[in-house]
């Protein structure tokens, strides 16, 4: 103890609310800034060795790990939702409950149908049959060829979420370098940490992840679903495309998305592997070619039924001739009319052109029950398909409401935990001014001790 | 939430609630727009399969309907057709009783003979009646008469029936119910222009018609036979028409209740939407005050 140490108590009281203040006027400015977490000064009492006062040990952060890690999963889950549930209502868009729809030009089709059973020798009758048959192959063609475009579209996008990916990845490698030089000597950087996690929240959106912080100070980033690496320390491990062995509905290859390793070799990504990466896949390789493939089976359940009735061996055309194949096509994609000469659908059974008892029997195909839709009719599988799409849609909706809104409460419980109050950061900036105030007053009263004991001498 | 409430969640959680408000209120908005209450499959998937089902039953129900209406105008010509040739056979029979009489000379005969001649000609015309182009007692066909003209080199009393033989049917019932047309004409007419003919012949011949007369009796029996065959046919079609009708009605109060939203309600409900919406807008004024309002440093 000397003279001296009110003084050079006095020089860290100052230093350390003036460091405490400037801690409150960063969280003041960054009260707005996304990602940013609270930082409070922490104090301690400097011992005998270092002449007294105090002394800051540290600026920390307000984090709570758990919370971070729940909402980086929860951010992937939300992703993966928001981007479902806008798709699927895109699809659902193809089956609508107004017409034009595949159902409306069924029924449009079967209308023809019973006028023609009725007026079997009426070439217009018969031409108007063929040409709701045409309206229907396209509707359903059209269908078709939109769920391809939509699955060609999901493919295209998976490679630029994967470009992107990989670009957050970068990010994050070069922070963790930044961050273990700039705390090697002791400091913590907070604000690069702010933008580490930033771009960890932006890459959850990407594929679902965990984090493991070494003690250095960096972040490994691995895949939530299969562990493997994507970010060790600063180096990182890309994100690849390539072609898979799988054909689209367009009858072109789908691509592939894996992860490149050190060694060259590329390990494809799980079936769903998170984030919107994950829900790409799954609705390009589950919902996207289901409901391609339903369609299918009532694309050939249509012409098959409906064939076996023109075709069969006892039925004539106008001409007394046998009729030939309605529809041909291998699926939704090709379906198309095969007659089109109106003289050729055979309405009779035998000699008389007159005769309607085949018109009839292709009546009957309205609400026969099929084999290939698994005894459902033809209007009753279409419905339900309808149905199928649309629950999709509807689910897709509601976990993706839920999921947001499961996110803005941990975002609301983080930023209870790290978010600044100005009330809070202003309480604090008047506690701080107070106790510059009062060191600066210590100060004064020291050198007046000085000064009386030089007086003193003097 | 728990804890500390800081300035950027109050904002966050205003605009929040702000955002799902305005959503709800466009959804409300479209539904009074539409006056639907299922714009797309998600919007209730059960109930729009529902409606994609009735619907196809209504359209089905509407072709049907065509038909019924159709049916009814063959079976109407033919009934007036039959009363036609009933009363062509009623002449003619008198005509033969006329000429059994002893007194009767061969001469008269053979000069009656000739309207004879004429009312067969005549019958055989209304076998031959078309409408829109098909013979309504040839299987509705539209070819060929399916009777051979009585001046036609071909005729022959015994088959001058060459139409099809089968009848005709249409579909009248979503179970493939069908009802017959047409009866094929030979069942119809043969009978009686084949007791024509004999009469006819046989007046000719100058000699008194006998068993002709209980022919010609027997033939109008076959063609009064049809014609109640034809009108209760007509009835049992009148009366589908009228099942029809009210299927579709009940069809289209179906698909209403699924499909129609309560207007009154529906507005009311955005109403609402629309209050609220303004009652949390003004809350957010508050916002605007901070401690920066109330402390001087």
């Amino acid at each position: 103890m000397s003279i001296f140490t009110p003084l050079s108590i006095g020089r860290s009281a100052l230093l350390a609310h003036e460091r405490a203040i400037s801690t409150t006027g960063q969280n003041i400015a960054n009260a707005e800034t996304p990602g940013y977490r609270r930082q409070t000064t922490e104090f301690a009492p400097q011992d005998e060795r270092h002449g007294y006062g105090v002394r800051v040990v540290a600026v920390e952060q307000a984090v709570d790990r758990f919370l971070e890690a729940q909402l980086m999963r929860q951010e992937s889950h939300a992703a993966a939702a928001d981007l479902r549930s806008d798709i699927l209502d895109r699809v659902q868009d193809l089956f609508p409950v107004e017409e034009p729809s595949v159902h409306g030009s069924l029924d449009a089709f079967w209308g023809a149908a019973q006028r023609f059973a009725d007026r079997p020798e009426d070439l217009a009758v018969r031409g108007d049959l063929i040409a709701r048959a045409e309206e229907l192959a396209a509707r359903i063609r059209s269908v078709a060829s939109h769920l391809g475009l939509q699955q060609r579209e999901l493919d295209e996008r998976l490679g630029g979420e994967a470009d992107e990916a990989n670009a957050v990845l970068a990010r994050i490698a070069a922070l963790n370098g930044e961050i273990v030089a700039a705390e090697a000597g002791g400091e913590r950087a907070n604000e690069l940490r702010d933008q580490r996690q930033i771009a960890l929240s932006e890459l959850a959106g990407y594929v679902e992840v965990q984090t493991r912080e070494s003690e250095n100070g960096s972040i490994d980033v691995h895949l939530q679903s299969s562990g493997l690496s994507l970010v060790l320390g600063s180096d990182v491990q890309q994100l690849v495309r390539g072609v898979g062995s799988a054909t689209g509905l367009d009858g072109n290859p789908l691509s592939t998305l894996g992860v490149q390793l050190g060694s060259g070799a590329v390990i494809d990504l799980p079936a769903n592997p998170g984030g919107r990466i994950g829900a790409l896949l799954i609705l390009r390789d589950d919902d996207l070619a289901g409901h391609a493939a339903s369609l299918d089976a009532f694309a050939l359940a249509l012409r098959d039924s409906v064939n076996a009735v023109q075709t069969d061996p006892a039925a004539t055309d106008l001409d007394g001739l046998p009729g030939g194949d309605f529809f041909s096509g291998s699926g939704a994609a090709n379906l198309t009319v095969n007659l089109s000469d109106p003289r050729g659908l055979a309405a009779a059974v035998g000699a008389n052109p007159a005769d309607n008892r085949n018109a009839l029997a292709l009546l009957d195909v309205r609400e026969a029950s099929q084999a290939g839709l698994a005894g459902a009719n033809l209007t009753d599988f279409y419905a339900g398909l309808q149905a199928g799409v649309g629950t999709a849609a509807r689910s897709a909706r509601d976990e993706a409401t839920l999921a947001s809104s499961v996110k803005t409460s941990l975002e609301g419980q983080r930023n209870s935990v790290s978010g600044v109050s100005l009330e809070e950061e202003f309480t604090d900036l008047i506690r701080f001014q107070r106790g510059f105030q009062a060191a600066a007053q210590l100060i004064s009263v020291s050198d007046r001790l000085l000064q009386d004991l030089i007086g003193l001498v003097r | 939430m728990v804890g500390r409430v800081t300035q950027s969640s109050l904002v966050r959680g205003f605009i929040d609630h702000v955002q799902a408000l305005q959503r709800r209120s466009a959804e409300a908005q479209e539904q009074v727009r539409t006056q639907k209450r299922i714009n797309a499959p998600s919007d209730d998937p059960g109930g729009a399969a529902r409606a994609t089902r009735l619907r196809s039953e209504d359209n089905d129900l509407r072709a049907l309907q065509e038909t019924v209406g159709f049916g009814l105008s063959i079976l109407g010509a033919q009934d007036a057709s039959l009363e036609e040739a009933e009363a062509l056979l009623t002449r003619a029979r008198e005509l033969a009783v006329q000429h059994a009489n002893e007194l009767v000379s061969p001469s008269e005969r053979q000069q009656s003979a000739i309207e004879v001649e004429e009312i067969e000609r005549e019958l055989i015309r209304l076998a031959n009646t078309r409408v829109a182009g098909r013979y309504i007692f040839g299987g509705l066909s539209t070819g060929d008469a399916p009777f051979v003209a009585y001046d036609d080199p071909g005729f022959d009393p015994n088959t001058p029936y060459v139409g099809p033989a089968d009848p005709f049917r249409v579909r009248t019932g979503r179970d493939g119910e069908t009802t017959r047309l047409t009866t094929p004409g030979d069942d119809v007419f043969g009978e009686a222009i084949l007791a024509l003919d004999n009469l006819r012949q046989t007046l000719l011949a100058g000699t008194a018609p006998s068993a002709e007369i209980d022919e010609i009796a027997t033939a109008a029996d076959g063609l009064r036979l049809e014609r109640a065959s034809v009108g209760a046919r007509s009835r049992g079609l009148a009366n589908r028409g009228e099942e029809i009708l009210s299927s579709i009605g009940a069809t289209r109060e179906a698909i209403g209740e699924i499909e129609d939203i309560d207007l009154v309600e529906a507005i009311m409900d955005l109403q609402r939407l629309q209050s609220a919406l303004e009652a949390t807008m003004l809350s957010g004024q508050t916002l605007q005050r901070s401690i920066v309002d109330y402390v001087r440093l």
